[in-house]
Formats: C-alpha cells, sequence, structure tokens
C-alpha cells in the first residue's frame, strides 16, 4: 500500500515559524533568481550583491528602503486592520488615491498655511479621504451583507479614475506645459527629512502601527474585534455588536491607507499623479498577508519587502530586466507562504497515529 | 440478544458487510458491525445518533476505509479507496447534506463529474429526463436548480446516482428535508426502484417512517449490531425502540428530590424558524423552576439546538414569549439576558461559547471584561487574575493562561466554559449537550456543577442526547420530537423504554 502524505494541523503553530518561512521564501527565491540569472547570462552572484547594495548596503539605501517601506507599511497595517476581524479591504489602491486627493485639496487651499499646521492638516484629510472611500463598502457590508472583497476592489478603479480626471481637468497644472500634471505642492507642504534622503514619514509610519498594535492587543475594543474576527458566532453570544464594528474596522482600515497616501505625497512625491499608489495597496495585502494579519508583524515585513522591491529595481541598471525582480518577489511571496503552512501543519504518512483497534475498544 | 432472520440465499445478496470495524481517535465508531441487504429490497439502518449507522454507510460508500473487516457486494469481495471506486462497483449515496451547484440546471447538476467530454445540453435533458420518468421522479431536467424545493433538490441527488446506473443507493436520513407528502412520494419512488432490482439502504431513527416503507431492519446501538436483517412485518415498533435504545439499567446515584421554587424560566407558545426557513419548533410551552433540573430528550435534529439558540438569543422567536426571573426577555439581546441572569452553555462549545482562535485568558474574560477595563484598555492583569481563579476554581487542567485555547482538551474547554458561565451566579442555566464527547472526569465534574447549581436554587435547563445521564440528573424530563414536546415524565419512575417510544414518536407513547 502506497502511504499518501497528509497535513495535519499542529495543536500550536512552530515556534518562530513565520520567521523562519520568510527566511525560506528568500531562500527559494534566491534559488530560483539564480537559475533565471543563469539562463539570461548574468552573474548572480553581482547581481544579489549589487541588490543588497543599493536597498540595505550603507545609510543611503537604507534612506531609500525605508522610505518605500512606509507606504507598504501603512498599506500593510490597513489590511491587517481589517485582516484581525476577518475582513479583506483589497481597496487599499484606491484609498491610497483618495488620501492624496484629500492632502493635495488641502495643499491647493492651504498654500500660505505654515509647514506644521499644512502638514497635519493634509495628514488628517488623507486619513478622512481614505476612509470615505471605504465607507461605502463599510456601510455595504455592515447593513447588507455585501462582499466587501468586491467593493474595496473595484473602487480601486473609481479612485484612479478620480485623480485622472482631476489632473487632466480642474487640477492641471498650467505651467506644466499641458502636460497632465497637478501642480507641485507648497514648498513648505515638504516632511522634513531624517537622514540622507529618509524622511519623517517612517516616524508616522512606526508610529500608527504602534497605536494599532497596542490598540488591536490590549484595549477592549481590539479585544471585541479578535473575538469578531475568531467567530462570529461567539460575538454574537457576548454581545458585541458585528454591524458596528465592521463599520468602524473599515473605515479605519480606509483611513490608514488613505494616511499612506498623504505620506507619500508629502514625503517623495511632489505632486498628485495617477501613478502615486504604484502598487502599493496590492503589495500591502502580502505585506499583510506575510505578517499573518498582525499590526505587530507589519512594520518588520514591510521593511524586508521594501528591502526586495529597491534591490529589484536597482539591478536594472546592470541589464537585468525588471521582470526578473518582480519574479523575484512573487518567489519569495510564495516560497514564505508555502513554508508559513508547514509552520501551522506538519505532514504526516497515511496511516500514522492511527490507535491500534484493541487499544481504545470499550 | 442478536435477531436474525433465517438464511438468505447467498446470490440474492446485493451487499454484505461483516466485521466492519472503524476506529477514530478516542471513539470506536463501528466494533464489528454484520449488515446484510438482499437484491431488490429497501432495507432500514436504524440507531440512535452516535450509533455508528453514517460511519458504516460511509464505509460502504468508499468514503472511510474500514480498519478491518469485509464487503461484499454481489458476492464478490471489493476494498474501496474512494468514492469514486464505490460508485463505479455501483455504490450510490445520497447525503444528508446535498452537494449541488444551484446555478446549474437540474440535468447539468446531474451529470456534474461524470459528464461527457462534449456536452449536448439537449441530449442530456433528454436522458435525465428518461431515468426521472422511469422511476417517477417528478422534476424538469431544464430547471436551474436555485428554483428547487429541499424535497426537488434531493431527487436531483437520487437522479445523480441512478444516472451512474448505482444498483446500492443509500439514503442518510432522507426524510428530516421532506414534507409528510414529499414522503410518500419518496417511499414510491424507493418502492420502483426496489422493483428495478436496485437495493436500497434507508438510515433512519424515525421507525413510523421506516416500517411503512421497509422491508427488512438492521440496528446498531453504540457501534455494534444488536439485529440484522429483522423481517419489519414480523416485528413491532415497541420491540424496534427497545432494541435502538437498550434497556441498560438506570444509574443509582440519583441526587436528593428537589423542592421547587419559583418558576425563573417560563416559556409560552414559543416558535422559531430553523436554517432551511421552515419551522424548528412550535407551541413550546413550558416552565423551569428555582432548584430544579429539567431536561429535553430527544434525537438530535428535532428542534433542541434551536430552542437552546432562542432561549439564549441568538436566534430569533416567531411566536410566543421568553420570561427570565419575571421579566420578559423575548426580544432582549445575549447580553441583555446574561445580565438578566441567564447563564448558557451552547453546543457548539469552540466557536460559539469560545473563540477558537484566541488564547485562554481572552476566553476567560468574555462574560466580564466590560468591568476590567480602565479607560479604553483592558487590565491585563486583572483579566489574568480572573482566569486563573476560573482555571483553580473549575479545576482547568491547561499550561500558560497566554497560550491558544484551542490546546486545550475537550474536557478542559468545556470545564472553562461551564466555569465561566456560572461564575456570575446566573439564576437559569441552559446546558445543550453539556458533557458531550467528554471522558469519564469531564462528564462527573460537569454534571456536578450543574446538580451545585440546582442546589444553589438556580433553574437549570438541560437539552442532551444522553438518555441515561438525563435520567439520572433531572427532576422532570420533556422529549421533543418533531419540534414539539411529545410529553413529560418524571425520571425516577419512567422506563427508558417509555422515553424512547417518544422519543422515535410513536403514536402510543405520545398520547401517554
Amino acid at each position: 500500500m502506497t502511504r499518501r502524505p497528509r497535513l495535519d494541523l499542529r495543536d500550536q503553530p512552530l515556534v518562530g515559524g513565520q520567521p523562519l518561512a520568510f527566511g525560506i521564501g528568500l531562500a527559494i527565491a534566491l534559488f530560483v533568481g539564480t537559475l533565471l540569472l543563469l539562463g539570461a547570462g548574468h552573474d548572480p552572484l553581482k547581481v544579489y550583491s549589487r541588490m543588497f547594495e543599493a536597498s540595505l548596503g550603507d545609510p543611503d539605501a537604507w534612506a531609500v528602503t525605508l522610505n518605500r517601506a512606509v507606504p507598504l507599511g501603512l498599506a500593510g497595517l490597513a489590511v491587517a486592520v481589517a485582516g484581525s476581524m476577518g475582513l479583506w479591504n483589497i481597496g487599499a489602491e484606491g484609498q491610497i488615491m483618495a488620501g492624496a486627493i484629500g492632502a493635495s485639496w488641502v495643499a491647493r487651499i492651504g498654500g500660505e498655511w505654515p509647514g506644521l499646521i499644512l502638514i497635519t492638516v493634509m495628514l488628517i484629510a488623507a486619513l478622512g479621504g481614505g476612509g470615505l472611500l471605504a465607507l461605502g463598502p463599510a456601510v455595504a457590508k455592515a447593513k447588507l451583507g455585501v462582499n466587501e472583497i468586491i467593493t474595496t476592489l473595484m473602487l480601486n478603479e473609481v479612485a484612479i479614475r478620480l485623480v485622472q480626471w482631476l489632473i487632466h481637468g480642474p487640477w492641471k497644472d498650467p505651467d506644466a506645459y499641458n502636460f497632465p500634471l497637478a501642480p507641485m505642492l507648497p514648498e513648505q507642504a515638504h516632511l522634513p527629512t531624517l537622514f540622507s534622503r529618509a524622511h519623517c514619514g517612517i516616524l508616522i509610519a512606526a508610529g500608527v502601527i504602534v497605536i494599532s498594535s497596542v490598540a488591536v492587543k490590549y484595549t477592549a475594543w481590539g479585544y471585541e474585534l479578535r473575538i469578531a474576527g475568531s467567530s462570529e458566532a461567539t460575538a454574537r453570544y457576548s454581545g458585541i455588536s458585528l454591524p458596528q464594528k465592521i463599520l468602524t474596522v473599515l473605515v479605519l482600515s480606509g483611513g490608514i491607507a488613505g494616511l499612506a497616501g498623504g505620506v507619500e505625497l508629502t514625503g517623495t512625491a511632489d505632486r498628485l499623479t495617477e501613478t502615486l499608489s504604484n502598487g502599493f495597496g496590492f503589495a500591502g495585502i502580502i505585506v499583510a498577508a506575510l505578517a499573518l494579519m498582525r499590526p505587530s508583524g507589519v512594520a518588520v515585513v514591510a521593511v524586508l519587502f521594501g528591502a526586495v522591491q529597491i534591490g529589484g529595481q536597482s539591478i536594472q541598471t546592470l541589464g537585468v530586466s525588471s521582470s526578473v525582480s518582480t519574479i523575484l518577489q512573487a518567489f519569495v511571496l510564495f516560497g514564505a507562504i508555502g513554508a508559513g503552512v508547514l509552520s501551522r501543519y506538519r505532514i504526516l504518512f497515511e496511516g500514522e497515529a492511527q490507535p491500534a483497534p484493541e487499544a481504545v475498544d470499550k | 440478544m442478536t435477531h436474525s432472520s433465517s438464511v438468505i440465499d447467498g446470490n440474492q445478496v446485493a451487499v454484505h458487510l461483516s466485521d466492519v470495524w472503524k476506529m477514530f481517535p478516542g471513539v470506536v465508531a463501528n466494533a464489528g458491525v454484520e449488515l446484510c441487504v438482499r437484491r431488490g429490497t429497501i432495507h432500514a439502518l436504524l440507531g440512535e445518533n452516535g450509533a455508528g449507522k453514517s460511519t458504516l454507510m460511509n464505509v460502504l460508500a468508499g468514503v472511510y476505509r474500514p480498519d478491518r473487516g469485509q464487503l461484499k457486494l454481489h458476492g464478490q469481495v471489493h476494498s474501496f479507496r474512494n468514492p469514486a471506486d464505490a460508485l463505479s462497483a455501483g455504490v450510490g449515496m445520497v447525503h444528508q447534506e446535498f452537494r449541488l451547484i444551484p446555478s446549474f440546471s437540474v440535468a447539468e447538476n446531474v451529470v456534474l463529474g461524470s459528464a461527457p467530454s462534449l456536452i449536448r445540453p439537449r441530449q442530456l435533458e433528454a436522458e435525465v429526463a428518461a431515468i426521472a420518468e422511469k422511476f417517477g421522479l417528478r422534476v424538469d431536467p431544464t430547471q436551474p436548480l436555485w428554483q428547487l424545493s429541499m424535497g426537488e433538490r434531493q431527487k436531483v441527488e437520487i437522479l445523480k446516482v441512478l444516472w451512474r446506473d448505482a444498483s446500492v443507493l443509500i439514503l442518510d436520513e432522507p426524510t428530516t428535508v421532506l414534507t409528510p407528502s414529499e414522503v410518500d412520494e419518496l417511499a414510491e419512488i424507493l418502492r420502483r426502484m426496489a422493483q428495478d432490482g436496485r437495493s436500497i439502504i434507508f438510515i433512519s431513527h424515525k421507525l413510523h417512517e421506516v416500517s411503512g416503507i421497509c422491508s427488512e431492519a438492521t440496528v446498531l446501538r453504540q457501534g455494534k449490531t444488536v439485529a440484522t436483517s429483522l423481517d419489519m412485518a414480523a416485528t413491532d415498533a415497541a420491540e424496534l425502540a427497545r432494541l435502538m435504545v437498550g434497556s441498560s439499567p438506570v444509574a443509582p446515584d440519583r441526587p436528593e428530590v428537589a423542592t421547587p421554587g419559583d418558576p425563573l424560566l417560563e416559556l409560552t407558545e414559543l416558535r422559531a424558524s430553523g436554517d432551511r426557513g421552515i419551522d424548528a419548533f412550535s407551541n413550546i410551552t413550558f416552565q423551569v423552576n428555582s432548584g430544579e433540573i429539567v431536561g429535553i430528550a430527544g434525537v438530535a435534529g428535532n428542534g433542541q439546538r434551536e430552542l437552546a439558540d432562542v432561549i439564549a438569543g441568538l436566534r430569533p422567536s416567531t411566536q410566543g414569549s421568553v420570561t427570565l426571573n419575571g421579566a420578559d426577555v423575548t426580544t432582549a439581546s445575549p447580553q441583555q439576558r446574561f445580565r438578566a441572569g441567564l447563564g448558557y452553555i451552547p453546543e457548539d462549545r469552540l466557536g460559539v461559547g469560545l473563540a477558537p482562535r484566541l488564547s485562554i485568558t481572552d476566553n476567560a474574560i468574555l462574560r466580564i471584561y466590560r468591568q476590567q477595563r480602565r479607560g479604553p484598555f483592558i487590565v491585563a492583569e486583572k483579566a489574568l487574575a480572573y482566569c486563573q481563579d476560573l482555571i483553580t476554581r473549575f479545576g482547568v487542567r491547561s499550561g500558560d493562561p497566554h497560550g491558544p485555547i484551542a490546546a486545550l482538551s475537550g474536557g478542559n474547554l468545556q470545564r472553562l466554559l461551564v466555569g465561566r458561565e456560572l461564575d456570575g451566579q446566573p439564576s437559569v442555566v441552559v446546558a445543550a449537550q453539556p458533557t458531550r464527547g467528554l471522558d469519564v472526569q469531564g462528564v462527573k465534574a460537569i454534571q456536578d456543577l450543574l446538580l451545585d447549581q440546582r442546589k444553589a436554587g438556580a433553574a437549570v435547563l438541560m437539552i442532551s442526547e444522553d438518555l441515561d445521564e438525563l435520567l439520572t440528573l433531572t427532576d422532570r424530563l420533556l422529549v421533543m420530537e418533531g419540534g414539539v414536546i411529545r410529553g413529560e415524565f418524571d425520571p425516577r419512575t419512567v422506563s427508558r423504554h417509555e422515553v424512547g417510544m417518544a422519543m422515535l414518536a410513536d403514536t402510543n407513547a405520545a398520547t401517554r
């Protein structure tokens, strides 16, 4: 008789399973990448060392990586906060845009305000913009049970079209030689730099991640969120109002993604463009999944993922196609998720762990 | 005692299972079961819940592989590795949960999984219609499935098996989703199939239906065969009921006679719908007094689960009222009922009573976390102290209180859940299947806790499928069948057999 393998749920996840999974994912990606690079006639060692130098090699590299980690981390946090309750916010991409629109609008009317006030109001507007875009799906889910995956996903398109309309129409910069560009932000609307090219966004992102983690872990609000995420029936049983929770969590999740758009606008981009969201919202889903939907895990994953992205971009100067870097990112994800499964399951072979007939006969 | 009919001619035997053993971790579902089904007959497989009927049929249908035992079809030994194997040997099963696709037509559903590579809808529909015609199954092959009633969907499931030309059909409690007239129609369809030379195994625990449809019966109890191939015409319902529920003596350590006080839980003309939208129960009126345990006996699926949910506020009632401590709570939320003095131990421990992905501490504070707040925060020390208090007082064997709840064993899960619910000194306790699946010590611990509540003056409603437990612990015993109360008994004087008859809705017992 053949002994077919099957997956068996572990009583407890393997300790340190997730970092290990990420490491294994990275190793698989490097291995596959090596084959790809050799096939394309490149020297893998040279490419990998360039990737490392460009992303984590020196303070300048760290600055670029951290700047990238900011929108990734905030978008990941947005997905993870909703994910703590078992909801899927696939609309971070659009909410980032909505946040950027909100912040741009403030910059248009507050061009003369002092920097600190202007940036603060811009970020609040970004939060509001993202939250507003998530409000529709939130209400539909809470009141009618409409699947939030579909609604948030579809609104991405709406937000991007809205940005396109704004920069081709009402917000078009008259001094941009008829290019579809929004005007540059006022000088004082840029986030101050921390070191090298790293801007203060990393502090904002870290702060928001810490606050969210603490809120989910230690407050009554977060407790109810986790109960509802673990079992809706248990939540109802203990008197937690599910519609209210769904509403607040989805709007908050949208707000956090919106904040990512605001920070990206004031920190890295100089103006509202139709490529501002740059796939961060979708990458955020990956970041949150690798962090197992735990807000506290998002920060580390975001920095690592940012490094992979920046490193991947840097190798284009060596003549390596940018697709290679995308493929590498994908394999990090596949490998990490595959290895993540093994931290929660173990492999048994058919016939194992079956009690003998006599042993349990009463 | 084993009943057996006269020797059956080997050539006429469609299915012969001998000495079938099937074990699951901690449970022996089948312990040397025998089953012999003659060709062209409708054979009843009877037994209480957990008697091993479904396991045995899943063995026959290739879903489970037996640990030991022999399976013969029409005299040939078979060993199925999967349901497809069984199907190609001619064994088809109609499960309780339908496996159909709502957006597909009837014909498409019928051929699902074994469709020809090129599908010609007209031709398929004609073929399906021909089979339906032959056996009197009235369904339109072109209709989309979502438009069909439960009874019609069942016919589609039967058609699926017939399409694959199964010679042995297994129907797992087929009448639970049917109206009485649909049951008659099903019986007629089954008779036609039997006349066509097919053999049908009809799983049920409703005696009155079985006696009209089946010609022979096999009875299982606690994983063993207590009677094989009984001639239904020669066996009366009382005998079958006795075989099904057994006649073991009631345990002697009965608690002191209670002196009931005021009614604390009152249900009046209560009615509610089940998950499928049809009435789960109706016209339920009874009260539970201070200092007594009232038991509800019944075979699973007769409205007990829904009744418990309605009392707890997890399911709306469509008629009638629920009164707790004299206050009408018919429309109150679960939380309001908890504050009004209701402790609820749900049947589904991990999933309703406890949140499976959270820690032991998080689960321990579910009822009281609102009192442990400082500002927006839950005070971690208080939560931990409360959890440790529950663990010590209710004897929960656990490691780290911050460890996952799912790591606890069934008995310890239930100790924690029951402890949490009883900690606030509720005046009314509703316990649904509180000891199911627990080991001997666990059962004793939970029963003792419920008896303590009774002593302290609480009104306890205990819903259980374990008749012995109910006869031992309760002061009054109600029997639920088909969504109504079939009778009230004094557990001190009633016989197991009388209760069994009411549980199976034998008409004589129902009138008492």
